[in-house]
């Protein structure tokens, strides 16, 4: 029989922030989004306020007022890390491990049997958090959509104990009983919409849906959802995404912090977004065929001139140069940008992405001996990031001051990924 | 040698369209003129600090200190102290610890039903902790490093 875990940290990016904190121990802590927009993760504290996730930040300053709610601008390079070295502390508990996102891992524990699961879920919580100071939550089942709802009631102390619930410990009938009390939302698969179409149906529950006629709900849904069915019936479907597909297209996109009126400063962010994104194709070894351009005004205040115009060029060769890349989006931003709009948001994305293995030479663009020299470039200038922090080696088309730059009012030091974000300790 | 070549005619040949590549890999063997590295048995990886200093990666975090109480202990304003969260803190250590809402430097207390935090400069009074205060054992503090301005 298969069995999986899903491990899940407990509020990961608020937890995060406390860890390196301690002045925010049982304070009400959110983190916001890009630019400081909406509640992105709360702690328990502010869970138990009845703060809903998503709300915009400043819908909530009476509440963040009165409760004293520390809010932070989101810290991805320490919040990266620290998911990185939780994915390294599961490596250690299965071979088989699909990282889910950044605070949810799957793990294939098949085979572990003797130990007991719950046993072993149990050893691995305790693990991340004698090492990391962290909270998570594991659910474990004979299926990747068990192991998730195990998850949920191990979080939501709905069934398991201490934070682990395993689901292939209880008895079908205890299994049917508790199904009986969790809303279909909650499971796997499960959004909005086919909540909504599934209710109308009379399907509320997972115990509803579990013993649905699944040829029906083929019919009338689709494969995706009659497959969910069998993994809540213990039949495995799904099997653990061990290595992540390499990325179809690269998108880097973001909110100003400001509006922008002038074209050389949308040309500083766009180069920008555009080495970031060349940067992680590079990564993934390979090469984009084709760049697409993005600009708009705010569609939030329609009492503004409105304009938004999306463009994408093919490249005569494919590349994962910085250089060209950028070349080739600043032609195509200077192809869209119109005067007298107020820019709220740009993007790029580049896209017909294929292995650099696979390259094909363009017939009149660089010959092998500069593209070999430009492969080299790109590589040195990748290893001085690594090293020196990202942008410390940059196009000056990127801008030095960047106004355009997003707002990130109270953003904590990189605890542990700069030497300049160490966390000072007192010997006084 | 069929494959290279078909043969048309006679004394006429023409090289076989769909010949497979025999790559050779020129540039994967280095062939030096000389005698042979005498050492090319012994080689060893460098020296990497990062060995020396920490023993377990994942749970290894750097601070860096304010304040003279740690003097006694050779830990010194300015340091940049490892500390390891996998190891189980300890009477005696030098630990990281939160109480109070700051972060501490201090050497651990834990005896006879006594809790204190101890500085290692005669200056200091150690820190007593009460019944109802929470003092958090952050992590183990294993050594430190430092950089001079040479």
């Amino acid at each position: 029989m298969t069995v999986f875990a899903l491990v899940d940290c407990n509020n990961f990016y608020a937890s995060c922030e406390k860890l390196f904190n301690p002045e925010l121990k049982d304070k009400p802590v959110v983190v916001l989004s890009n630019n400081d927009g909406c509640v992105v993760a709360r702690s328990a504290e502010v869970k138990a306020l009845g703060i809903p996730m998503g709300v915009p930040w400043f819908k909530i300053q009476r509440e963040a007022k009165h409760y004293g709610i520390v809010a932070y601008s989101s810290n991805y390079a320490l919040y990266a890390d620290m998911s990185n070295r939780v994915v390294e502390i599961l490596s250690g508990f299965s071979p088989n491990i699909e990282v889910y996102s950044i605070d949810e891992s799957f793990l294939d524990l098949s085979g572990f049997e003797r130990q007991g699961y719950a046993e072993y879920g149990m050893e691995i919580r305790q693990r991340i958090a004698d090492w990391l100071g962290l909270a998570v939550c594991v659910g474990i089942g004979p299926t990747k959509t068990l192991a998730k709802l195990a998850n949920h009631c191990a979080k939501k102390q709905l069934a398991g104990e201490n934070g682990v619930c395993d689901f292939t410990r209880l008895t079908t009938a205890d299994l049917t009983c508790l199904f009986e009390r969790i809303p279909i939302n909650e499971i796997w698969g499960v959004g909005r919409q086919l909540t909504a179409k599934l209710e109308a149906m009379g399907i509320k529950t997972v115990r509803q849906l579990r013993d649905a006629d699944s040829r029906m709900i083929r019919d009338r849904f689709s494969v995706v959802l009659e497959r969910t069915i069998q993994e809540l019936r213990g039949i495995s479907c799904m099997d653990l995404e061990e290595v992540t597909p390499d990325r179809q297209q690269i998108i880097s996109s973001r909110s100003f912090g400001t509006l922008i009126y002038d074209l050389a400063d949308l040309e500083e962010a766009v180069a920008s977004y555009t080495a970031r994104a060349a940067e992680k194709l590079r990564q993934q070894d390979s090469l984009a065929g084709a760049v697409q351009v993005m600009i708009r005004t705010n569609v939030f205040k329609p009492e503004v001139p409105q304009y938004q115009k999306a463009v994408t060029v093919p490249l005569p060769e494919a590349t994962a140069d910085t250089r060209m890349l950028s070349c080739w989006t600043r032609r195509v931003l200077k192809r869209i940008y119109r005067a007298g709009y107020g820019y709220h948001k740009a993007g790029i994305a580049l896209l017909d992405i294929r292995p650099r293995a696979n390259q094909q030479f363009g017939l009149f663009v660089a010959d092998d001996h500069a593209r070999s020299r430009n492969d080299r470039l790109m590589g040195t200038l990748d290893a001085i990031n690594g090293r020196y922090g990202r942008g410390a080696l940059r196009l000056a088309a990127e801008g030095v001051e960047k106004p355009w730059q997003m707002r990130r009012g109270n953003l904590s030091p990189r605890y542990t990924t700069e030497w300049d974000g160490v966390a000072k300790v007192r010997a006084g | 040698m069929p494959e290279v070549a078909v043969i048309e005619g006679p004394g006429i040949f023409i090289p076989f369209p769909d010949a497979p590549k025999r790559p050779l890999p020129l540039d994967e063997v280095r062939i030096s003129a000389g005698f042979p590295s005498p050492a090319a048995d012994y080689e060893d990886n460098r020296l990497d600090i990062n060995d020396y200093l920490v023993r377990n990666p994942v749970s290894t975090f750097f601070f860096s200190v304010e304040g003279d109480s740690m003097q006694g202990a050779e830990i010194f304003a300015g340091d940049i102290l490892v500390v390891d969260k996998s190891i189980r803190p300890c009477h005696g250590q030098i630990v990281v610890a939160f109480v109070d809402g700051q972060r501490l430097v201090k050497r651990l207390y834990r005896r006879n039903g006594r809790v204190a935090l101890l500085a290692e400069n005669p200056l200091y009074l150690p820190l007593e902790i009460r019944e109802d205060q929470e003092l958090l054992v952050w992590g183990v503090v294993i050594g430190k490093f430092k950089r001079f301005g040479a």
